[in-house]
């Protein structure tokens, strides 16, 4: 067959797999913490048919996260918290720690502090935090210390990741490299992490996809033509 | 192609963030309603190549990997515990709950259901009562001759008498709270009811353990902020376009792939 078809083959892939991550961003344009993933492509050579050059090719290498920091919308919650700056919330889930931007926390039935699905929220110290039954105002400071009526009570663990990320469902990240205590953050009451999808970027990237798919497809088409030209040419002969 | 299921739970995201939204619109003028918002989780990722795969024998590994999301999912509709502002009506039976707790009623079943909406009212028997005809848990019944009623900011409610100088006390209200009121099950009619979410609830005498003073007089106002609830609209309805938008995008990609033959 044509290398010309299976270069082309393998950048429709990776168009569809771009097309993925781009509607995956735009489903999640309004998940609180959610953050932009980038599908990054890379060149694999493979030797041609005639020996001394060989075809790139590309594929999807790996991805990347936007890290870059989200809108923050004002709720009044009072166990709303953003982490403006650099660091995540460590929440224990039954499948172990698992980091978060998602603040959007409230109480359980026994006053502990715990996420949207009810994983406990764990505290600088590494345990999980609880709330007094009777604490009629919270307030949580910039770095995360929680008092109850004027009274100390823990500090919202804020920590960074040693190593790479892994997304998991439920906008939590894990850190297969364990993490450790952050330094450059404030930790905002009262207001989410907005996602940081760029809606205008996402629509951009997506006609482009699309496009160089079209010209993929186009490009098939006359290569199509073209071998079925040659074959009726020789068949002529 | 996948790119449609996705953005297909994006358009249903946000019509659920509509739903929500048109709820909050709906109820800005209903007592002590509290505004609900609508929280969003990522689906899971599908695993292309896993971030930390070994790429060689020296021990290099794959620093991101790739990983595709499948969409978006509602995580939570969940209750904003706002102060609705107070509006003065000056009638004996509106008490509103200036800070945290609800009322008890009794529900006609016998259970016990949980009320910010302060709108009380007198039955035949002279029962204190909601719009519904629901008694209050704590079986306060006013006396027919009764001229005036007095609720104290402790829930103290006192009765006054033509024939009589001094008022005489026929009960007290208690107020209730929950750990978790966001866990707490809406029944409609401004009613909620305990979960397991919720915690048992808890009688405290009002303005005592954390929960707000009555105030007669007053009726709690609904905690919609309209402003916010059509910036959110807003919001959603582009949201949707963008997602159906992807929609279209996905659905050109399939068709120039069969125009192919």
């Amino acid at each position: 067959m044509s290398n010309a078809i299976y270069a082309t083959l393998a950048r429709q892939h990776g168009l569809m797999q771009e097309m993925q991550v781009v509607s995956n961003n735009l489903a999640n344009s309004s998940t609180t913490g959610y953050k932009t993933d980038r599908a990054i492509f890379a060149e694999f050579l493979v030797g041609s048919d005639s020996g001394n050059t060989s075809l790139s090719m590309g594929s999807l290498a790996g991805h990347a996260f936007e890290m870059e920091q989200g809108g923050l919308k004002v709720t009044g919650g009072q166990f709303d918290v953003a982490v403006q700056g650099d660091g995540f919330f460590s929440i224990e889930t039954p499948q172990g720690p698992r980091l978060t931007r998602a603040g959007h926390f409230q109480l359980s039935a026994d006053g502990t502090l715990v996420d949207m699905i009810g994983n406990s929220v764990l505290g600088a110290g590494g345990g999980p935090i609880q709330i007094p039954v009777e604490a009629s105002q919270i307030s949580i400071s910039a770095d995360g210390t929680i008092s109850a009526d004027g009274e100390l009570i823990e500090q919202i663990g804020v920590v960074i990741p040693d190593g790479e990320l892994m997304r998991d469902s439920n906008t939590y990240f894990s850190a297969p490299g364990g993490f450790g205590n952050a330094t450059d953050f404030n930790v905002v009451q009262g207001a989410l992490e907005q996602s940081n999808v760029s809606p205008v970027l996402e629509v951009a990237r997506m006609i482009e996809v699309q496009r160089a798919y079209e010209a993929g497809q186009t490009l098939l088409e006359r290569e199509d033509q073209r071998i079925g030209q040659v074959i009726s040419t020789i068949r002529e002969r | 192609m996948k790119s449609l299921q996705i953005a297909a739970t994006g358009m249903a995201a946000q019509q659920l963030r509509v739903d929500v939204i048109s709820n909050n619109i709906a109820n800005m003028s209903t007592a002590a309603y509290r505004p609900r918002v609508a929280e969003f989780s990522d689906l899971m990722y599908q695993q292309y190549l896993t971030p930390g795969t070994i790429t060689s024998q020296v021990g290099t590994v794959v620093p991101a990997g790739i990983q595709i999301g499948t969409g978006v999912r509602p995580s939570t509709v969940s209750m904003e515990i706002t102060q609705g502002a107070l509006r003065e009506t000056g009638s004996e039976l509106d008490l509103a709950i200036d800070g945290a707790g609800f009322f008890e009623v009794t529900l006609p079943s016998g259970e016990s259901a949980y009320t910010r909406d302060g709108k009380f009212n007198r039955s035949v028997d002279g029962e204190m009562v909601t719009m519904d005809g629901y008694p209050l848990a704590d079986g306060i019944t006013i006396p027919a001759d009764a001229r005036a009623i007095s609720v104290s900011r402790d829930g103290e409610v006192v009765a006054y008498f033509n024939d009589q100088a001094a008022g005489q006390a026929i009960g007290a209200l208690q107020l209730v709270r929950f750990v978790n009121e966001k866990g707490l099950e809406a029944l409609g009619d401004n009613l909620f009811r305990e979960t397991a979410a919720s915690g048992t609830p808890a009688q405290v005498v009002a303005g005592t353990e954390g929960s707000g003073f009555i105030r007669q007089g007053f009726l709690e106002q609904s905690g919609v902020d309209v402003v916010k609830e059509i910036s959110d609209l807003i919001e959603a309805q582009r949201g949707y376009e963008l997602n159906s938008k992807v929609i279209t995008a996905s659905d050109e990609m399939l068709a120039a792939t069969t125009r192919l033959r």
